[in-house]
This record gives C-alpha cells, structure tokens and sequence, in this order.
C-alpha cells in the first residue's frame, strides 16, 4: 500500500505534556567536552531538554496530557469509546500501559484500550488508525496518547545521543465526522525491517532478557545510517502523499516534522523545496522526543491559525523500525491546542539520572 | 568538477586548509571528519551531487581520495 485515505475525523483537542526538569545542554555537566558539545549543539540544534525524573513514565506524561485535553473539553470520562497508546517506553511489559491509564482517567468498561509498538513514526499510525476506527461504526470518541522518553534509555557516555533526548508526552482528541462527509484525510505508511538495528535496544526484551553488557540495556543510534534513510525515504513520502490527495506543497500551511535533528530537518526542508516559514522546530527547546514531537509541534510550534479556516498540515514522521508516515490533515479552528508540565518532583520522590 | 576542486571542497567542508588537503590525506588528520562531520559529508554529496552515502560506503571511507572515488565511480569527476 502506497498512500490510503480515510474519512476525516474531527480533532477536537491536542495537549503536549514534558517533565518540569529542564536541563541546558551549554549550561550543565553533560561530561563531554565543551567543544564537543557545542559543536553537537549547533548541528542538532537542541539547547535544552525536559528529562523525566527516575520516576515518571510516558504513562505520567500521557495521563496529564490527557486529563488536560478532557478537561478543556469537558468530555466526560464515560463518553471516551477507546485510548490508543503508542509508546515504546511502556510502564511494564505487561500489561498494557493503556490499561493504566484507563485505570487512572476512570474510563468506562466499554472502552476499548490497547498499545502500539511504533516510536518516531507512530503518530501518522496513530491517527490512521484512530480515523479507521471512527470511519466505522460505534466508535464516536477516541483518545489517542503518544508518549516517549527517549533520554531515560540514552546512555549518557554515548554522544550519539546523550545530548540529543528529551521526554514528552500527548494527548489527541479525536471525534467522528463533524460535518462535511467529503472531507478526506491521506496517510502514506511505510517500513524498512533490513534497518530494524540502526536504532535499537538489545537487551531487556525476550530476545536477550539479561545481557551481560549493561551498554545493551541503553539506546544503540547508527545516526549515519538514520540520515541515509531519512534523505531516501522523506522525499518522496512528501511528493507521494500530496500526489495521491491532489494537493500542492503551496496548500499546506506547515510542514509537521518528527524533531530528529536540526541538520537533518533542514536537509530534508531544502531538498525537498519547503518554506522554513513553514517548518515550526521545537527541538531547540524540547529535544528529540521521538514520536510525541510531532504533537509536541503542532502544540508549541507557534502555528498561526486563521479563523475562517482549518489548517491543513502534512505530519511526517520517521525513524526507529525502520518506519515511516505521513499524515495529511485538517486542524479545525475550534481545536484546542494546550501545553502543560508535570509537577516539579521533589527529592523523595526521585531524582532525574542526568 | 575535477579532482582538485573537488578536493578543495573537501577541505572547505571539514574547515581545513586548501593546501593542507590531498588525495592521500588520512582520515584521522581531518579533525573535523568524525561522526558530525560523516553527516555534513552525506548532506553535502547529497545537495552537490545527488549521490546519498551508504553507511558501508561510510565506513570504507579511511583517507580523501575514498570520497574522490565514490565521485568518480557515480562520474561526477571530469579528468
């Protein structure tokens, strides 16, 4: 399947939710050098990070996210029909941290709940597969929560990522139709399995349940081998995903991108011909956060929102699987757009492993 | 593009001097040819010449003239 649509589903709400630790990659002991920082800093282009503590989960920052979106709403917990979770940082193995957090937003019985195994790329996938779920029947309201925190499985001795990680959550609120029947929403959905160790980590899992070297406990990046998939793939999943809804460059408002890398991020804008104006970063605040910067952006990338009309954004998100999607959707005017924090941790309840 | 502006360019883009530079320069007298530069290097045979770099071509890569063959091989070079 190269590109598929749906019916348009409606986002009522998305709330992005980071840890209150901020650290400052120039400012604090990062253990390298301060040259080599700052040469990682420029090309990367992240200045500051929000770590979570030893303590808080992606299901922390999902759940505030949440309960933030529900909020501002005024959904009733009861009226939630299904919780998707994508998130490679889960709580346990088992079970599911969606269950959890259906434990802890109170939702009704009859709501369906379950995890996704997707990181960089799993908010395309999560909104295709929340839009599938609305285009049927019985599905009107569905929650869909990204969280990640990438910075809790960077080991802090390996450059390749010990300044590059930050945490963050999300929450989207997803409704049935909302109007016009005709309106579209386009993904394009892709994998590339041969790459599945260029982004990896190999202890833990069944596969190597106890590795007899801790450094297999911690995030494994081929960044060289990543930047090749990224300048290969994101091409022509841009030209493929307008090419199938009909649409130009110039009808899209912003250009949605996963927060990889600054460098990269820029590549990928010049190669492909995008306005910059157009291309909200937030990494220079927050971080590579993996898949929740893409929600991340769209929260806290400044967007300019008219008000006669919905934005249309393409969200392309890549990575980890090696995977990658697009999305091409409308952000209606009324969505609400928050932001939030967790609480600042104090020293019982643990600190941040910096 | 012949082999010496392209070797120029090499120099430029890992902020060495021209002179400095030559088909035999190793790899570990560059300093600026480390991991970041490896992505500099990659993004820049991609805007210049269309050519994205294999992580095995990468890793093949030991002194200047390696880069050089890389372009002579896609006949990028003119002599």
């Amino acid at each position: 399947m190269a590109t598929t649509s749906t019916r348009a589903a409606a986002i009522r709400g998305i709330t992005s939710c980071v840890p209150a630790r901020s650290f400052d990659n120039l400012n604090e002991s990062t253990g390298f050098e301060k040259e080599e920082v700052e040469k990682v800093v420029r090309l990367a282009g992240v200045k500051t990070r929000r770590l979570a503590t030893d303590n808080e989960c992606s299901s922390d920052l999902c759940l505030a996210a949440a309960r933030d979106v529900l909020g501002s709403l005024g959904w009733e917990p009861e009226s939630v029909d299904a919780l998707i979770m994508v998130t490679q940082s889960p709580d346990y193995f088992l079970p599911s941290t969606a269950c959890l957090i259906h434990r802890d937003l109170r939702l009704a019985d009859t709501c369906a709940a379950f995890d996704v195994g997707l990181g960089c790329s799993g908010y395309t996938y999560g909104l295709w597969l929340a839009a599938m779920m609305l285009q049927g029947s019985g599905f009107r309201r569905i929650l869909l929560l990204h969280g990640e925190t990438p910075a809790r499985f960077a080991s802090h001795s390996d450059r390749a990522v010990a300044l590059l990680f930050g945490d963050a959550g999300s929450a989207t609120a997803l409704e049935a139709g909302g109007g016009d029947e005709r309106r579209r929403w386009w993904f394009a959905l892709h994998t590339d399995g041969a790459g599945y160790d260029d982004l990896i980590i190999e202890g833990g899992g069944f596969r190597d349940r106890f590795p007899a070297d801790p450094q297999k406990y911690f995030v494994h990046m081929n960044g060289t081998g990543i930047f090749n998939f990224t300048i290969k793939r994101v091409p022509p999943l841009i030209e493929s995903t307008l090419a199938a809804a009909g649409v130009g460059k110039d009808d899209v408002d912003y250009f949605i991108f996963h927060q990889s890398n600054l460098f990269i991020m820029r590549h990928l804008a010049k190669k492909c011909g995008l306005p910059e104006a157009r291309i909200p970063f937030t990494i220079g605040e927050f971080g590579s956060t993996g898949g929740p910067s893409v929600p991340l952006t769209i929260a806290k990338g400044n967007l300019s929102r008219p008000a006669d009309r919905p934005l249309q954004l393409l969200l392309l998100a890549y990575g980890v699987g090696l995977s990658w999607g697009s999305a091409l959707v409308d952000l209606p005017q009324a969505a609400v757009l928050n932001h939030v924090q967790l609480p600042a941790a104090d020293a019982a309840s643990g600190g941040t492993t910096v | 593009m012949n082999t010496q502006d392209a070797t120029k360019w090499i120099a430029e883009l890992f902020q060495e001097p021209s002179a400095s530079v030559t088909p035999d320069t190793p790899r570990d007298a560059v300093a600026a040819w480390d991991s970041l530069g490896e992505l500099t290097l990659m993004a820049d045979m991609d805007e210049k010449f269309g050519i994205v770099l294999t992580d095995t071509q990468l890793k093949a890569m030991h002194r200047v003239d390696d880069i050089l063959q890389v372009l002579r091989d896609q006949g990028k070079l003119t002599d």
